[in-house]
């Protein structure tokens, strides 16, 4: 287990943070490697992609309904290419705490054996911002040691991205987390690449990749696939890949120096988001 | 100079915020006020732990009081636990009134919700009106731990049974009904004995009292009466000013605030005579009462007297005193004014709202006797409490020291007469006690001087 490597993916609400990390793991494990993928949101829709649907029950709902007497192949799926899946799920909108549901989840997958020595990486994908202590969970207790966080060149990815930093800034002096790198899921905003280069640098990391807008993404999703299942040859799928290699050789891990409100927006004005 | 100053080390310190030797129990704890009312069964929403260690600090290590009927051990407890936290405590909340309807047979059942299904925000108040509009004496309080103490609690389960077990009322009041708001039950350790000293007092005074806790309280139906009294009496320096206040809006109900327990002839005949004006009855039979009871009183305060001008060891000049507002003031008064012993540190531990502080210091400074006067602590923290009451240099004597527990071994170390007057109270069982009024004052002293003649 010493070379295993504990990833969360953070980012806004809807920035493509799920169909990054599954396209990427898809990259992952197509190279050979074997990966876990935690779904880490409510939604249970982590792993869609890579098990061709909401295939699977999530922790907390086999926990709900079958008590807590349960096995790691009631709520642990294979998925493309040998990915092991697993959503940690949540309570029914409104009720209960989701946040403590992550942190219950996660204490189930290491009880049960879910992190065997065989595994190169887990991959936590974590829903919107770092909202409580819960969603926090994959970062605390020395869990993931590195985190990526998915933005674009819209103000309020990169706003939450900024706050995010916050997060890991706090948890890095006492549990070892670092920031690996800002990865751009381009929505074509004007000059979004210098902007995400200047904003990771402002950040004291690194821009890791620029995937670029590509509608292919959305028709493997439709069909409940990756791109790199769906048209291994595309130019998106090379895309991943890329970024999966990225991330395979990366040796720069920083703890993250966030931006206050005024030079966010100073950079913002800088790139001519404002004009 | 300036390269110093921006050392981290020379950052403002910040006051902690963490309390050690508690001297109350958390919201929840709350559930005793309601085993104080005959007929009404609490049901605990919170984890188990809470209950046990409210019920534990507020009953047991507080007198070794015991419960009853669904107090104590025998209490419901929803003993909520991860999985409740997670999917929400609805259902089993649900199971748990259930069960209690089904086993106890209440006349009033009082769900008191903690930390947990607050801090996740379970809809308790839709799933009790269900059982509400079932017809069911059910009502709930938001008794959250990190909202306040057990007084704060105690306060926000008498609105809740008031607004939701009472209810609306526009009949006619009854004049020379009056309602007693006055201690907190089981908290103030000798509540039993003090309900039934006050009550008797204000009933010699010409008064129909509609008592609402402890042994002379009827049941649901003292509660149901609240409206139609006169006015409402609150005897204590903050606690159940709230309840007046709120019960004043509602019913048009005035009330009468009396921060200070009567305790001995003279506090207890002047708080009759402030009682009876404010009712605007006629006076005569209060002041038959007291006159009666004042000959009672000197009758046995003359024996006391030749003990106290001849026995000359170990006799106290001085006390200290670490307690919540009501006990506190109301015995500094009686030492100072009635015994002509000298305060030397007063510190209040209940956690006593700010905008009641200036008129508890105020009194301590200008009231509590001619000559007297002393600056009041207001501190909850058991490590500055002692600090405060250590750093008095007593003079004359033996030091008297009133206070908790956790006081003992400084007593020990200023060789005081010690004795335990509120929680946590370990080395003191209490059945039928009472401090205040003509017969408390009485025992208050037995007290005090068996204290200092060697007596146990």
């Amino acid at each position: 287990m010493g070379n295993l490597r504990q990833i969360a993916i953070y980012g806004k609400g809807g920035i493509g943070k799920s169909t990054t990390t599954q396209n990427l793991t898809a990259g992952l494990a197509e190279a050979g490697k074997n990966v876990l993928v935690v779904g880490c949101d409510p939604k249970a829709d982590s792993t869609r992609l890579l098990l061709g649907g909401l295939a699977q029950r999530t922790v907390l709902d086999t926990l709900r309904e079958e008590g807590e007497d349960i096995e790691i192949s009631d709520i642990l799926k294979d998925g493309f290419k040998g990915t092991r899946c697993v959503e940690s799920g949540g309570p029914e909108p409104g009720v209960g705490c989701a946040g403590r549901g992550i942190i219950t989840s996660i204490g189930y997958l290491e009880r049960l054996g879910a992190y065997t020595d065989d595994l190169d990486y887990v991959f936590y994908d974590v829903l919107g911002d770092v909202v409580c202590g819960g969603f926090a969970m994959p970062i605390r207790e020395g869990k993931a040691k590195e985190i990526y966080i998915v933005a674009s060149g819209e103000m309020m990815s990169l706003y939450a991205a900024n706050n995010i930093s916050k997060g890991i800034a706090k948890y890095a002096t006492q549990g070892g987390v670092r920031l690996g790198g800002i990865i751009c899921n381009s929505r074509n905003v004007d000059r979004e690449l210098d902007l995400l280069k200047a904003f990771a640098k402002e950040l004291g990391t690194q821009l890791i990749h620029f995937v670029p807008r590509d509608n292919i993404v959305q028709r493997a999703e439709i069909r409940k696939k990756t791109v790199i299942e769906f048209d291994p040859e595309s130019a998106q799928a090379n895309e991943y890949r890329q970024l999966a290699k990225a991330i395979e050789n990366n040796k720069n891990f920083v703890i993250p120096t966030p931006m206050t409100q005024e030079r966010l927006e100073e950079i913002l004005v800088e790139y001519g988001l404002y004009d | 100079m300036s390269e110093i100053l921006t050392k981290p080390t020379e950052k403002k310190k910040k006051k902690s915020t963490a309390i050690s030797d508690v001297r109350y129990g958390c919201a929840v704890g709350a559930t005793n006020t309601v085993v104080a009312i005959k007929g009404a069964v609490p049901i605990a929403n919170c984890s188990p732990g809470c209950q046990l260690k409210t019920t534990a600090m507020l009953t047991f290590e507080n007198g070794f009081q015991g419960s009853v009927a669904a107090g104590g051990g025998n209490m419901p407890s929803a003993n909520s636990t991860e999985n409740d936290i997670v999917f929400g405590g609805i259902k089993t909340l649900d199971q748990l009134i259930k069960s209690t309807i089904k086993i106890y047979d209440g006349d009033l059942f009082v769900v008191l919700t903690g930390c947990t299904g607050e801090l996740i925000g379970d809809n308790v108040p839709d799933l009790v009106s269900k059982y509400q509009k079932a017809g069911y004496p059910i009502v709930y309080a938001n008794t959250a731990g990190f909202k306040g103490n057990n007084l704060f609690g105690h306060e926000e389960v008498v609105d809740a049974i008031i607004d939701q077990y009472v209810g609306e009322y526009k009949g006619r009041k009854k004049k020379g009904l009056v309602n007693l708001w006055f201690e907190t039950p089981y908290y103030n350790q000798n509540w039993r004995g003090d309900y039934q000293e006050l009550a008797r007092i204000l009933r010699g005074a010409g008064l129909e009292v509609n008592v609402l806790f402890g042994p002379e309280n009827p049941g649901v139906e003292a509660w149901k009466k609240i409206p139609k009294a006169q006015f409402n009496l609150v005897v204590s320096p903050w606690v159940g000013v709230r309840n007046a206040e709120h019960l004043e809006k509602k019913y048009n109900q005035p009330f009468l605030h009396i921060p200070e327990i009567p305790v001995g002839e003279e506090a207890t005949a002047k708080f009759i005579r402030q009682v009876v004006e404010f009712a605007g009855i006629d006076n005569k039979k209060a002041e038959e009462f007291i006159k009666q009871e004042a000959s009672i009183y000197y009758y046995y305060l003359e024996h006391f007297s030749e003990f106290f001008a001849e026995y000359w060891y170990g006799m106290p000049s001085e006390f200290a005193i670490v307690a919540d507002a009501s006990y506190a003031l109301a015995y500094s008064k009686f030492l100072a004014d009635q015994i002509g012993l000298i305060p030397k540190r007063v510190v209040i531990t209940d956690n006593t709202p700010e905008k009641f502080r200036p008129a508890i210091s105020e009194y301590f400074k200008n009231n509590i006797s001619e000559g007297v006067s002393i600056d009041v602590d207001f501190v909850e923290d058991g490590y500055i409490a002692e600090q405060l009451v250590d750093s008095v240099e007593f003079t004359g004597g033996k030091p008297l020291i009133l206070a908790s527990s956790w006081e003992l071994t400084l007593a020990n170390k200023k060789q005081a007469l010690f004795f335990e007057i509120t929680t946590p109270s370990s080395e003191t069982l209490i059945i039928n006690r009472t401090h205040i009024g003509y017969r408390g004052a009485l025992q208050f002293l037995e007290r005090i001087y068996s204290a200092s003649v060697g007596g146990k």
